[in-house]
């Protein structure tokens, strides 16, 4: 429940790089300064995405003036310092706001499912939410929030878990924020960026709760690469098998596979499987990408056998070069 | 106590409502009617707005376009353009990462 647990004190000043004093302009400058400076399609900082995440709840308190109000009221008389564990008070807020925004929710948490503890706890007692909104609200908004999945829950289907902070009303008709744990049914042939709705798990409101939107990302995984429906997975193969060419067992995400290498067959060489990609509507192809591994010249057999290669096939890679 | 199991709609499968898309990315209606037929939103609609239909794909667009709107206070076109530029930054990373590069 709100205020019945400490959170991690948040400086949304010092986030947006600004003095407390700072005017509506001054604010408004360095938050467009930096999401522009951290916006996930320009920026090369590796936490760009998570940047960007903070700056929004910054902006989100101080770009609206009620909000700025009752987040500097918090800050009067206490000396609070970004990362000091803080709680907040009963009875703050209670000057601001309207205390449910026509029952729409405590608001989206800068328009996602999740967002910090501190805004969630912060702001769950005032109305509308991290952003302003640009209309008023007919039921509680509707949520967005994403999903990390495996190649193979795509080609299989499967039952996953998210964990998201929610605000709903309690017994006293006041919002608070939970922890709330999901598990969704993730459909055969999903791909990256599509979105699953589900149907009243979003925002609570008067009128009815909002709709939960989760989009679909595959967890990074580097024997596969992904381009639509298209899967390439990389194939270690021995030198052998590719000079000599022959049948070869290859694990896919659609199971276990054997396919025939050609003779003379370099490291690189992409072979295509129809139809094995991500399933759907169109189905994509697996391209299976052959790799040469070496075997290790560890042992004495193993020198041998490279000694006698290196004197008998007179091979230099190089001539011609 | 065992949880419950949601299934899901695949946006794609049963696409959106104007109505819808606007609740999605709290605006009005009229916000998503206009940048339709500016050509902003979805590449052909012609007739009635009831008939319209949105994609994973448009949500995902029409909220970026919400967003740099509210955040730079941007006009349609100018948010249009920088959403342009930021899908064709996505797509292009995305073939250079189906192509092994990094």
């Amino acid at each position: 429940m709100t205020g019945a647990r400490n959170v991690e004190y948040k400086d949304y000043y010092q986030t947006l790089g600004v003095a407390k004093t700072a005017s509506e302009d001054e604010i408004k400058k360095a938050y467009r300064k930096l999401v522009r400076k951290y916006h996930p399609d320009v920026s090369k900082e590796a936490d760009a995405q998570h940047k960007t995440q903070e700056l929004n709840e910054a902006y989100g308190v101080l770009g609206d003036a009620e909000k700025r109000a009752a987040y500097d009221e918090l800050g009067r008389g206490h000396q609070y310092r970004a990362g000091q564990e803080f709680r907040p008070p009963p009875d703050w807020g209670r000057g601001f706001g309207n205390g449910g925004n026509g029952g729409a929710g405590a608001g989206g948490f800068g328009g996602d499912a999740m967002g910090s503890d501190f805004f969630a706890d912060l702001f769950a007692n005032l109305g509308g939410g991290g952003r302003r909104r640009q209309a008023p609200p007919r039921r509680g908004e509707d949520s967005h929030a994403s999903i990390t999945i495996d190649l193979a829950d795509s080609y299989h289907g499967a039952t996953r878990n998210i964990s998201l902070t929610v605000a709903e009303r309690d017994a006293q008709d006041r919002i608070v924020t939970r922890e709330r744990n999901l598990s969704v049914n993730i459909p055969k042939g999903v791909t990256a960026g599509q979105q699953l709705r589900l149907s009243g798990q979003g925002q609570p409101g008067a009128a009815g709760p909002g709709d939960l939107y989760l989009e679909i990302q595959f967890r990074p995984n580097a024997r596969y690469r992904i381009d639509g429906r298209d899967v390439y997975e990389t194939v270690p193969v021995a030198p052998w098998e590719l000079a000599l060419g022959g049948e070869i067992d290859v694990a896919t995400p659609s199971g276990k596979v054997t396919v025939t290498v050609p003779a003379a067959s370099q490291t690189g060489r992409k072979l295509r499987l129809r139809g094995r990609g991500i399933p759907g509507k169109d189905t994509g192809d697996l391209y299976l990408l052959l790799e040469v591994v070496l075997p290790p010249a560890t042992s004495d057999k193993a020198r041998e056998l490279y000694q006698t290669m290196a004197l008998e096939l007179a091979f230099n890679p190089r001539a011609g070069g | 106590m065992g949880q419950a199991i949601l299934n899901p709609v695949l946006v794609d499968e049963a696409a959106l409502t104007v109505e819808e898309l606007a609740q999605a990315c709290a605006v009005e209606p009229d916000w998503v009617v206009q940048r339709v037929r500016t050509g902003i939103l979805l590449d052909c609609a012609d007739g009635d707005y009831v008939a319209w239909r949105f994609t994973s794909a448009d949500l995902v667009r029409a909220r970026r376009l919400c967003q740099v709107e509210r955040d730079f206070d941007a006009n349609d076109d100018v948010a249009a353009l920088v959403v342009d530029l930021s899908e064709e930054i996505r797509r292009l990373r995305g073939k250079l990462n189906a192509a092994g590069v990094k």
